[in-house]
């Protein structure tokens, strides 16, 4: 069976990365259209020039950042919290808060804040695109750091109450770092899902907050272009050397 | 709680990083200038340009409803003028700020929809047609001719409820602006029965599949089949015998804006011979300006896919704005069609 | 210890009711108003938009709806639970491999739902290869379709399947594999009567992550389904941008996170709940 998974698996990661290399592939096409005209690193000379681009880029992080450690804070107080003790309300809200699909929570949060600008002096910006994906991260943060408490012995934060610790200290020197990797792992949720986020961005964003994605979304509606290939393949490689490199570092 | 507000301020220093002194906010349609237009206008004026841009008009209303978004120019369609205007979203247009308006063409001095252009002026416009394969058995000369079985499965129509609809309206001879509920039943039958040989209902995007070769033929926007043909010598263009729509994208600005000096400045330059008709170059559309056509070369000015002649353009129809039933009537319709 | 507790939920709290609860609140309230001559809303008050929801038009939308998120979850589960169980068996490998799984999750999801409109159209890649060979003497029409939707849906949603079925398969106790194979259980058995039914919740966690986005879902249907079949999300969208139409939008969307809640009422009974 252990061959069969493997073939398996080998077969569903050429799945999931096919668009990534069709996309790599054209990003290198000298012709702007879909037909293969020769080798060319025009489109990513036009890349490094686009100051919209870069602009939109440096804006994406800087949101993601911001609103997944906002999120991982929150989420992960909120976990412990309802792990210790069930709170039905707090629960039955931010599953909700999953269930909404995109463009009703965009819309919603569009709506409350016009209607909030029209008792304060402030308009849509970088802040309200950052309140949003505080606001749909940290229900993610929340499955993702619970699950893993719930395998969690409890035994382990009584005996540190036993040798005298408090209720906070029980928390912070115990659970915590055993419950490092969970966090991480569900910031790096956290900050994908932000960075890929469209259609709530766009509902709340600003005149000076344009994110990578909503100028992709853009340039990708005139058509296919290799530009929008450029770019992903530039994330992409990106992303897979980080990935190596945080796997060289785990085995010393 | 400190953690928050501390991360929240941060955000904030980063978002408001220049004043507002000697900025504009400009929000168009994406790729609607000539890339000089911009820097040039910042460098004429000493002042910067936030150029937003937006795929759909929809977008662009939800953004700005609230009155308070933040952008100083916008370019509505036409027929969103009046919407806009009764909901309170525009400002009055000083002419004496707008010296360049005489390089209007004629045509756009007194427009149907604002005669006295006191809230907007014409940008660009454009009309809908069919753009075909010459490979096709058949040569398409008419709305009718879209309805025919040897193009199942090569058509596309557009995504648009007021464009489909109003290609059926044409084709059985009614307005492009019906509000008779009769008359959009009828259409919605036609396009209902028409489904079946519709590949997808998509807009700009299928400049692609036509130059592909996948779709042969496509109900589509003059400036999407000038790109289309300018890839493609396969390809041809037609204005339907039996009517078309019309529509033209406007500049107005918005009441919100607290620069409204620049902005009526932004308007002007725009309406400047030379800087209209490197857009219009740029762009592949037709320009409302009378006087930046006459500097396009010969080629460009007499195409007919983007200026009709005379007998031609005389069938077109401008879009008009849709009173609250009929919209809602066209939106069901177009929802039963979606969904059939 | 209640000062702990309820500085440790506060900001949650906060941030529920300020930026989840106040907007739903206002959408309710949309959706008992009138739409505006020109769009937007106001008054009267009334249930106009509720009523107009029973009509079977949109009766059919939601039934469809139900109908292609619940089969394309469906195959995602079927999809993601041996990629999971590959995952969990690899040893040292496993975060390795589970970080290429999240890895296309980093481009734009549009950009890559138009790189499978590019893989599938007529011209494409797959029907270039299978004409090449013989295979077939006409192209054949992958792209906008259900089919193309449901692969589309699937496609993208995959990552939500896999975490959680390999979350849950990560925490087995590995004695209990053992015990099984000492009864004589074969590995195909040990893997029907064992590790599947102690990995429930987390496929029925996954179940639920896959299923929401596909019920909800507007822009995969409507680029590889070519804008020809209305599904729910759609139809919330269209009221929100074409018709303008907010107070009906506002309907709609309550009445799909309704159905939603309807489906996860079914499928947790437990007291811990699917995911929190």
């Amino acid at each position: 069976m252990s061959r069969c998974l493997a073939w398996y698996a080998a077969a569903a990661y050429a799945f999931l990365h096919l668009p990534l290399l069709v996309l790599a592939v054209f990003s290198f096409n000298a012709s702007r259209h879909t037909v293969w005209e020769g080798l060319s690193l025009d489109w990513y000379r036009a890349l490094a020039s686009d100051s919209r681009l870069i602009e939109s880029a440096v804006n994406s992080l800087v949101i993601a950042a911001v609103s997944t450690a906002a999120a991982t804070a929150v989420g992960t107080l909120c976990a412990y919290a309802i792990w210790k003790r069930r709170a039905p309300l707090l629960s039955a809200g931010l599953y909700l808060s999953l269930l909404t699909p995109e463009v009703v929570m965009g819309v919603s949060l569009l709506a409350f804040f016009q209607w909030l600008f029209r008792f304060f002096d402030v308009r849509l910006g970088m802040h309200t695109v950052i309140l949003a994906h505080v606001m749909f991260s940290t229900a993610y943060v929340v499955v993702v750091v619970l699950a893993r408490l719930r395998t969690m012995d409890r035994a382990l934060e009584e005996a540190a109450l036993d040798l005298g610790a408090g209720e906070f200290g029980a928390f912070w020197h115990v659970t915590l770092p055993a419950l490092a990797p969970a966090i991480a792992a569900a910031a790096l949720v956290a900050f994908a899902i932000s960075v890929d986020d469209y259609v709530i961005t766009s509902l709340v964003a600003g005149v000076d907050s344009e994110t990578l994605p909503m100028v992709v979304y853009a340039m990708a509606r005139r058509g296919v272009s290799p530009a929008v290939n450029a770019v992903s393949t530039v994330i992409v490689a990106g992303v897979g050397v980080m990935i190596l490199a945080a796997e060289r570092l785990r085995k010393p | 709680m400190r953690r928050r507000s501390f991360f929240l301020g941060l955000a904030g220093a980063a978002g408001c990083t220049r004043s507002s002194a000697g900025r504009l906010n400009v929000y168009n349609w994406s790729d609607y200038v000539a890339p000089e237009t911009i820097p040039g206008f910042e460098a004429e004026f000493g002042v910067r340009v936030r150029y937003g841009v937006y795929e759909s008009t929809e977008e662009m209303l939800a953004k700005v409803f609230g009155g308070n978004s933040g952008w100083d120019v916008a370019f509505p369609p036409n027929s969103f003028i009046h919407p806009m205007l009764r909901n309170g979203l525009l400002a009055r247009l000083r002419h004496e700020w707008l010296p360049n308006l005489d390089h209007l063409d004629v045509e756009f001095r007194h427009p149907s929809w604002d005669p006295q252009l006191g809230w907007s002026t014409p940008y660009m416009w454009g009309s809908t047609g069919i753009v075909y394969s010459r490979r096709l058995p058949l040569v398409p000369r008419s709305w009718a001719d879209l309805w025919d079985d040897r193009l199942r499965g090569r058509l596309t129509m557009l995504d648009d409820p007021a464009e489909t609809l109003g290609a059926a309206l044409k084709k059985l001879g009614y307005s492009i602006n019906s509000t008779v509920p009769d008359q959009l039943i009828e259409a919605k039958r036609e396009l209902v029965r028409q489904k079946r040989l519709v590949r997808a209902y998509v807009n700009a995007e299928v400049r692609d599949p036509l130059v592909a070769g996948d779709v042969l033929a496509a109900q589509a926007w003059s400036i999407t089949a000038e790109q289309a043909i300018g890839a493609s010598p396969d390809l041809a263009f037609v204005h339907p015998g039996e009517g078309f729509a019309l529509y033209a994208d406007c500049a107005v600005i918005l009441r919100e804006s607290r620069r409204l000096e620049l902005a009526h400045k932004f308007i002007d330059y725009l309406l400047r011979p030379k800087v209209a008709a490197a857009a219009a170059r740029a762009v592949s559309t037709a320009t409302v300006n009378g006087s930046a056509r006459a500097m396009l070369p010969e080629a460009l000015q007499n195409n007919a896919v983007l200026y009709p002649p005379p007998e031609v353009l005389a069938r077109g129809e401008w879009f008009q704005t849709m009173p609250a039933a009929a919209q809602r009537l066209r939106d069901r319709l177009w929802t039963e069609i979606k969904s059939s | 210890m209640r000062l702990e507790r309820f500085l440790f939920l506060a900001p949650a709290r906060l941030l529920l009711l300020a930026l989840f609860l106040a907007p739903m609140a206002i959408v309710a309230a949309y959706s008992l108003m009138t739409r505006g001559a020109y769009g937007g809303q106001g008054l009267p008050f009334n249930v106009e938009s509720y009523h107009r929801l029973l009509d079977p038009l949109y009766l059919r939308i939601a039934a469809r709806s139900l109908w292609i998120a619940g089969f394309s979850t469906a195959l995602c589960l079927l999809a993601g639970f041996p990629l999971a169980l590959f995952i969990a068996r690899a040893g040292a490998r496993k975060s390795l491999y589970l970080n290429l799984v999240m890895l296309p999750f980093w481009t734009s999801f549009l950009v890559r739902t138009y790189a499978w409109m590019f893989l599938l159209r007529d011209t494409g890649l797959f029907n270039t290869a299978l004409l090449a060979t013989g295979v077939i003497r006409e192209p054949l029409p992958l792209l906008y379709n259900d089919g193309a939707v449901v692969l589309g849906l699937v496609y993208g949603n995959l990552p939500f399947a896999v975490l959680p079925i390999f979350a849950a398969l990560e925490r087995m106790d590995r004695a209990l594999l053992e015990a099984a194979a000492d009864l004589g259980a074969r590995p195909s058995a040990t893997l029907w009567r064992v590790v599947i039914p102690l990995a429930k919740p987390g496929i029925a966690a996954a179940g639920l992550l896959v299923f929401i986005p596909c019920f909800g879902a507007y822009l995969t249907p409507d680029l590889l389904g070519g804008g020809k079949s209305m599904m729910i999300g759609t139809l919330v969208q269209n009221q929100f941008t074409t018709a303008r139409d907010w107070p009906f939008g506002s309907a709609i969307s309550l009445a799909l996170m309704a159905i939603v809640l309807l489906v996860l009422a079914l499928v947790s009974r437990r007291r811990e709940g699917v995911l929190l």
